[in-house]
Protein backbone atom coordinates (compact mmCIF):
# COMPACT_ATOMS: atom_id res chain seq x y z
CA UNK A 1 0.00 0.00 0.00
CA UNK A 2 1.06 3.77 -0.99
CA UNK A 3 3.13 5.76 2.15
CA UNK A 4 0.55 8.44 2.97
CA UNK A 5 2.51 11.79 2.19
CA UNK A 6 4.33 12.63 5.43
CA UNK A 7 4.28 16.41 4.99
CA UNK A 8 0.40 16.65 4.93
CA UNK A 9 -0.15 12.98 7.02
CA UNK A 10 0.53 15.78 10.52
CA UNK A 11 -2.07 17.62 12.60
CA UNK A 12 -2.06 20.84 12.26
CA UNK A 13 -0.42 20.79 8.15
CA UNK A 14 -3.98 18.84 7.47
CA UNK A 15 -6.09 20.86 9.18
CA UNK A 16 -4.48 24.08 6.87
CA UNK A 17 -4.26 22.04 3.80
CA UNK A 18 -8.39 20.84 4.61
CA UNK A 19 -8.97 24.67 5.37
CA UNK A 20 -7.59 25.63 2.00
CA UNK A 21 -8.85 23.47 -0.05
CA UNK A 22 -12.37 24.31 0.88
CA UNK A 23 -11.93 28.40 0.48
CA UNK A 24 -10.28 30.25 -2.37
CA UNK A 25 -8.38 32.20 0.02
CA UNK A 26 -7.54 32.47 4.35
CA UNK A 27 -5.85 34.72 6.22
CA UNK A 28 -3.18 34.26 8.87
CA UNK A 29 -5.80 35.02 11.21
CA UNK A 30 -8.29 32.97 10.14
CA UNK A 31 -6.34 30.18 9.81
CA UNK A 32 -5.15 30.47 13.61
CA UNK A 33 -8.90 30.33 14.91
CA UNK A 34 -10.03 27.97 13.04
CA UNK A 35 -6.96 25.90 13.73
CA UNK A 36 -6.77 26.79 17.22
CA UNK A 37 -3.10 27.21 16.99
CA UNK A 38 -0.79 29.23 18.56
CA UNK A 39 0.34 31.68 16.14
CA UNK A 40 4.59 30.61 16.13
CA UNK A 41 3.64 26.88 15.33
CA UNK A 42 1.20 27.85 11.81
CA UNK A 43 3.81 30.04 10.92
CA UNK A 44 6.47 27.25 10.88
CA UNK A 45 3.59 24.57 9.29
CA UNK A 46 2.61 27.38 6.66
CA UNK A 47 6.38 27.60 5.59
CA UNK A 48 7.05 24.05 5.34
CA UNK A 49 3.63 23.96 3.09
CA UNK A 50 4.82 26.80 1.32
CA UNK A 51 8.47 25.31 0.72
CA UNK A 52 7.03 22.32 -0.78
CA UNK A 53 4.78 24.71 -3.43
CA UNK A 54 1.50 23.39 -2.01
CA UNK A 55 0.36 26.41 -0.85
CA UNK A 56 1.27 30.36 -1.85
CA UNK A 57 1.53 32.87 1.00
CA UNK A 58 1.12 36.57 0.53
CA UNK A 59 2.47 39.02 2.28
CA UNK A 60 0.57 42.65 2.12
CA UNK A 61 -1.08 45.44 3.49
CA UNK A 62 -4.79 45.86 3.88
CA UNK A 63 -4.71 49.90 4.57
CA UNK A 64 -2.60 50.26 7.26
CA UNK A 65 -2.52 46.47 8.79
CA UNK A 66 -0.73 43.67 7.98
CA UNK A 67 -2.02 40.61 5.94
CA UNK A 68 -1.04 37.31 5.12
CA UNK A 69 -3.12 35.70 2.65
CA UNK A 70 -2.65 31.91 1.76
CA UNK A 71 -3.60 29.84 -1.29
CA UNK A 72 -3.79 26.40 -1.93
CA UNK A 73 -1.92 25.92 -5.59
CA UNK A 74 -1.96 23.25 -7.62
CA UNK A 75 0.59 21.46 -6.93
CA UNK A 76 -1.24 21.36 -3.25
CA UNK A 77 -4.78 20.42 -4.50
CA UNK A 78 -3.59 17.45 -6.22
CA UNK A 79 -1.08 16.19 -3.14
CA UNK A 80 -4.44 16.33 -0.85
CA UNK A 81 -6.36 14.46 -3.27
CA UNK A 82 -3.79 11.72 -3.37
CA UNK A 83 -3.57 11.65 0.12
CA UNK A 84 -7.44 11.64 0.96
CA UNK A 85 -7.77 8.42 -1.86
CA UNK A 86 -4.40 7.00 -0.18
CA UNK A 87 -6.56 7.49 3.18
CA UNK A 88 -9.09 5.95 1.91
CA UNK A 89 -6.96 2.64 1.10
CA UNK A 90 -5.66 2.60 4.60
CA UNK A 91 -9.31 3.10 6.39
CA UNK A 92 -11.16 0.80 3.59
CA UNK A 93 -13.74 2.89 2.37
CA UNK B 1 -3.99 22.10 17.91
CA UNK B 2 0.02 21.01 17.93
CA UNK B 3 1.97 19.41 15.23
CA UNK B 4 2.16 15.84 16.01
CA UNK B 5 1.80 12.25 14.11
CA UNK B 6 -1.88 11.14 13.83
CA UNK B 7 -3.60 7.96 12.91
CA UNK B 8 -5.12 7.77 9.51
CA UNK B 9 -8.58 7.58 11.58
CA UNK B 10 -7.39 10.92 13.21
CA UNK B 11 -6.43 12.44 9.73
CA UNK B 12 -9.77 11.38 8.45
CA UNK B 13 -11.15 13.42 11.64
CA UNK B 14 -9.13 16.37 11.06
CA UNK B 15 -10.66 17.06 7.21
CA UNK B 16 -14.55 16.17 8.19
CA UNK B 17 -13.89 19.03 11.50
CA UNK B 18 -11.96 21.47 9.22
CA UNK B 19 -14.84 21.17 6.02
CA UNK B 20 -17.66 21.78 8.73
CA UNK B 21 -15.40 24.73 10.76
CA UNK B 22 -15.54 26.44 6.99
CA UNK B 23 -19.11 25.76 6.37
CA UNK B 24 -20.21 29.32 8.29
CA UNK B 25 -21.10 31.16 5.67
CA UNK B 26 -20.15 34.95 6.12
CA UNK B 27 -22.52 36.72 3.15
CA UNK B 28 -21.01 39.98 4.58
CA UNK B 29 -22.54 42.83 5.57
CA UNK B 30 -25.27 44.62 3.27
CA UNK B 31 -23.18 47.91 3.36
CA UNK B 32 -22.25 47.69 0.19
CA UNK B 33 -26.01 47.38 -1.09
CA UNK B 34 -27.01 50.21 0.80
CA UNK B 35 -24.72 52.76 -0.48
CA UNK B 36 -25.55 52.15 -3.86
CA UNK B 37 -29.93 51.67 -3.02
CA UNK B 38 -29.38 54.81 -1.12
CA UNK B 39 -27.12 56.78 -3.17
CA UNK B 40 -29.04 56.23 -6.56
CA UNK B 41 -32.61 56.71 -4.35
CA UNK B 42 -31.28 60.52 -2.94
CA UNK B 43 -29.84 60.98 -6.12
CA UNK B 44 -32.66 60.28 -8.10
CA UNK B 45 -35.03 62.40 -6.14
CA UNK B 46 -32.59 65.38 -5.92
CA UNK B 47 -31.84 65.12 -10.21
CA UNK B 48 -36.14 64.86 -10.41
CA UNK B 49 -36.70 68.04 -7.74
CA UNK B 50 -33.75 70.34 -9.86
CA UNK B 51 -35.75 68.91 -12.83
CA UNK B 52 -39.17 70.16 -11.66
CA UNK B 53 -38.02 72.82 -10.05
CA UNK B 54 -35.94 74.53 -13.00
CA UNK B 55 -37.35 72.42 -16.41
CA UNK B 56 -33.44 72.52 -16.91
CA UNK B 57 -32.11 68.96 -18.68
CA UNK B 58 -28.49 70.13 -17.62
CA UNK B 59 -29.47 67.94 -14.32
CA UNK B 60 -29.36 65.31 -15.73
CA UNK B 61 -25.15 65.20 -15.69
CA UNK B 62 -25.84 64.52 -11.81
CA UNK B 63 -26.76 60.82 -12.94
CA UNK B 64 -23.26 60.53 -13.02
CA UNK B 65 -22.50 61.47 -9.19
CA UNK B 66 -23.96 57.89 -8.72
CA UNK B 67 -21.05 56.12 -10.49
CA UNK B 68 -18.63 57.96 -8.93
CA UNK B 69 -19.20 57.81 -5.76
CA UNK B 70 -20.06 54.32 -5.82
CA UNK B 71 -16.95 53.47 -7.91
CA UNK B 72 -14.90 54.85 -5.48
CA UNK B 73 -16.52 54.09 -2.53
CA UNK B 74 -17.16 50.31 -3.55
CA UNK B 75 -13.84 48.80 -3.80
CA UNK B 76 -12.71 50.41 -0.16
CA UNK B 77 -16.01 48.60 1.27
CA UNK B 78 -15.09 45.54 -0.28
CA UNK B 79 -11.34 45.41 1.17
CA UNK B 80 -12.56 45.90 4.63
CA UNK B 81 -15.20 43.33 4.36
CA UNK B 82 -13.04 40.70 3.69
CA UNK B 83 -10.48 41.76 6.11
CA UNK B 84 -12.95 41.15 8.37
CA UNK B 85 -13.75 37.88 7.80
CA UNK B 86 -10.32 37.02 7.41
CA UNK B 87 -11.62 34.42 4.05
CA UNK B 88 -12.54 34.65 0.34
CA UNK B 89 -14.50 31.53 -0.25
CA UNK B 90 -15.60 30.39 -3.97
CA UNK B 91 -18.95 31.77 -3.97
CA UNK B 92 -17.57 35.32 -2.72
CA UNK B 93 -15.20 35.02 -6.08
CA UNK B 94 -17.94 34.21 -8.02
CA UNK B 95 -20.85 37.27 -6.44
CA UNK B 96 -17.38 39.71 -6.97
CA UNK B 97 -16.71 38.36 -10.48
CA UNK B 98 -20.29 38.99 -10.78
CA UNK B 99 -20.66 42.30 -9.99
CA UNK B 100 -17.39 43.13 -12.03
CA UNK B 101 -18.80 42.32 -14.90
CA UNK B 102 -21.41 45.01 -14.19
CA UNK B 103 -19.16 47.74 -13.23
CA UNK B 104 -17.34 47.19 -17.05
CA UNK B 105 -21.11 46.48 -18.42
CA UNK B 106 -22.43 50.17 -16.72
CA UNK B 107 -18.86 51.95 -17.73
CA UNK B 108 -19.63 50.33 -21.61
CA UNK B 109 -22.90 51.62 -21.88
CA UNK B 110 -22.40 54.50 -20.62
CA UNK B 111 -19.61 55.54 -23.07
CA UNK B 112 -21.78 54.45 -25.46
CA UNK B 113 -24.82 56.93 -24.92
CA UNK B 114 -21.87 59.52 -24.43
CA UNK B 115 -20.81 58.39 -28.14
CA UNK B 116 -24.17 59.06 -29.63
CA UNK B 117 -25.10 62.51 -28.01
CA UNK B 118 -21.29 63.52 -28.62
CA UNK B 119 -21.12 62.18 -32.53
CA UNK B 120 -24.79 61.65 -33.04
CA UNK B 121 -26.84 64.08 -31.05
CA UNK B 122 -28.73 61.17 -30.32
CA UNK B 123 -29.96 61.16 -27.19
CA UNK B 124 -30.64 57.85 -25.90
CA UNK B 125 -29.57 57.73 -21.98
CA UNK B 126 -33.11 56.46 -21.33
CA UNK B 127 -31.55 52.86 -22.32
CA UNK B 128 -29.19 53.62 -18.93
CA UNK B 129 -32.63 52.95 -16.93
CA UNK B 130 -33.11 49.91 -18.53
CA UNK B 131 -29.89 49.13 -18.19
CA UNK B 132 -29.77 49.58 -14.54
CA UNK B 133 -32.94 47.84 -14.26
CA UNK B 134 -32.42 44.65 -15.90
CA UNK B 135 -28.50 43.83 -15.43
CA UNK B 136 -27.83 44.88 -12.25
CA UNK B 137 -31.41 43.00 -11.04
CA UNK B 138 -30.28 39.90 -12.97
CA UNK B 139 -26.51 40.00 -11.33
CA UNK B 140 -28.60 40.33 -8.07
CA UNK B 141 -30.42 37.16 -8.57
CA UNK B 142 -27.45 35.37 -9.49
CA UNK B 143 -25.94 36.87 -6.32
CA UNK B 144 -28.84 35.05 -4.50
CA UNK B 145 -28.86 31.76 -5.90
CA UNK B 146 -24.57 31.88 -5.01
CA UNK B 147 -25.06 33.08 -1.66
CA UNK B 148 -28.98 31.47 -1.00
CA UNK B 149 -29.79 34.63 -0.07
CA UNK B 150 -33.87 35.25 -0.74
CA UNK B 151 -33.84 38.23 -0.46
CA UNK B 152 -31.62 39.15 -3.17
CA UNK B 153 -34.30 36.77 -5.28
CA UNK B 154 -37.25 38.77 -4.72
CA UNK B 155 -35.74 42.49 -4.47
CA UNK B 156 -34.01 41.21 -7.82
CA UNK B 157 -36.54 39.59 -9.20
CA UNK B 158 -38.81 43.33 -8.57
CA UNK B 159 -35.98 45.34 -10.01
CA UNK B 160 -36.49 43.24 -13.85
CA UNK B 161 -40.12 43.07 -13.74
CA UNK B 162 -39.66 47.15 -13.78
CA UNK B 163 -36.84 46.47 -16.52
CA UNK B 164 -38.90 44.35 -18.20
CA UNK B 165 -41.85 47.18 -18.19
CA UNK B 166 -39.16 49.89 -18.97
CA UNK B 167 -38.00 48.28 -21.97
CA UNK B 168 -41.76 47.81 -23.73
CA UNK B 169 -41.52 51.66 -22.95
CA UNK B 170 -38.95 52.66 -24.59
CA UNK B 171 -39.80 50.06 -27.31
CA UNK B 172 -43.38 51.12 -27.94
CA UNK B 173 -42.07 54.22 -27.93
CA UNK B 174 -43.84 55.77 -24.35
CA UNK B 175 -41.41 58.77 -23.43
CA UNK B 176 -40.26 58.08 -19.57
CA UNK B 177 -41.59 61.13 -18.04
CA UNK B 178 -39.48 62.01 -14.63
CA UNK B 179 -42.60 62.98 -13.24
CA UNK B 180 -44.15 59.03 -13.08
CA UNK B 181 -40.60 56.96 -14.07
CA UNK B 182 -38.33 58.13 -11.76
CA UNK B 183 -40.70 57.44 -8.90
CA UNK B 184 -40.76 54.07 -10.04
CA UNK B 185 -37.27 53.86 -10.51
CA UNK B 186 -36.71 54.82 -6.81
CA UNK B 187 -39.59 52.03 -6.22
CA UNK B 188 -37.90 49.66 -8.00
CA UNK B 189 -34.27 50.48 -5.95
CA UNK B 190 -35.52 50.43 -2.55
CA UNK B 191 -36.99 47.14 -3.29
CA UNK B 192 -33.47 45.79 -4.89
CA UNK B 193 -30.66 47.36 -2.48
CA UNK B 194 -32.40 48.83 0.56
CA UNK B 195 -34.64 46.32 1.82
CA UNK B 196 -32.10 43.51 1.12
CA UNK B 197 -29.10 45.56 2.54
CA UNK B 198 -31.13 46.04 5.70
CA UNK B 199 -31.98 42.30 6.03
CA UNK B 200 -28.57 41.50 5.38
CA UNK B 201 -27.41 43.51 7.82
CA UNK B 202 -29.48 42.30 10.59
CA UNK B 203 -28.41 38.71 9.52
CA UNK B 204 -24.89 39.37 9.71
CA UNK B 205 -25.21 41.34 13.17
CA UNK B 206 -27.02 37.99 14.37
CA UNK B 207 -24.13 36.07 12.88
Amino acid sequence: MKELNPLLHSQLRLAVMSILMNVEEADFVYLRQKTESTAGNLSVQLDKLSSAGYITVEKGFVGKKPRTACRVTKKGKQAFEEYVDTLRQYIGL
Amino acid sequence: MEEKRISEKESLEIITEMISRTKDRYIGDGNILMLWGYLTVVMTAVIWALLALTHNGVWNWLWFAIWIVGGIATPIMARKNQRRNGVKSYSDKISSSIWSIVGYSGIVSTLCCLGFLLLKGVDCWSMMFAFALIIVPFAEMAQGIVVREKSFLVGGGIGLLTGIFTVCCIAGGVTLEANWFLPLFMVAFIFMMIVPGHILNSKYKRQ
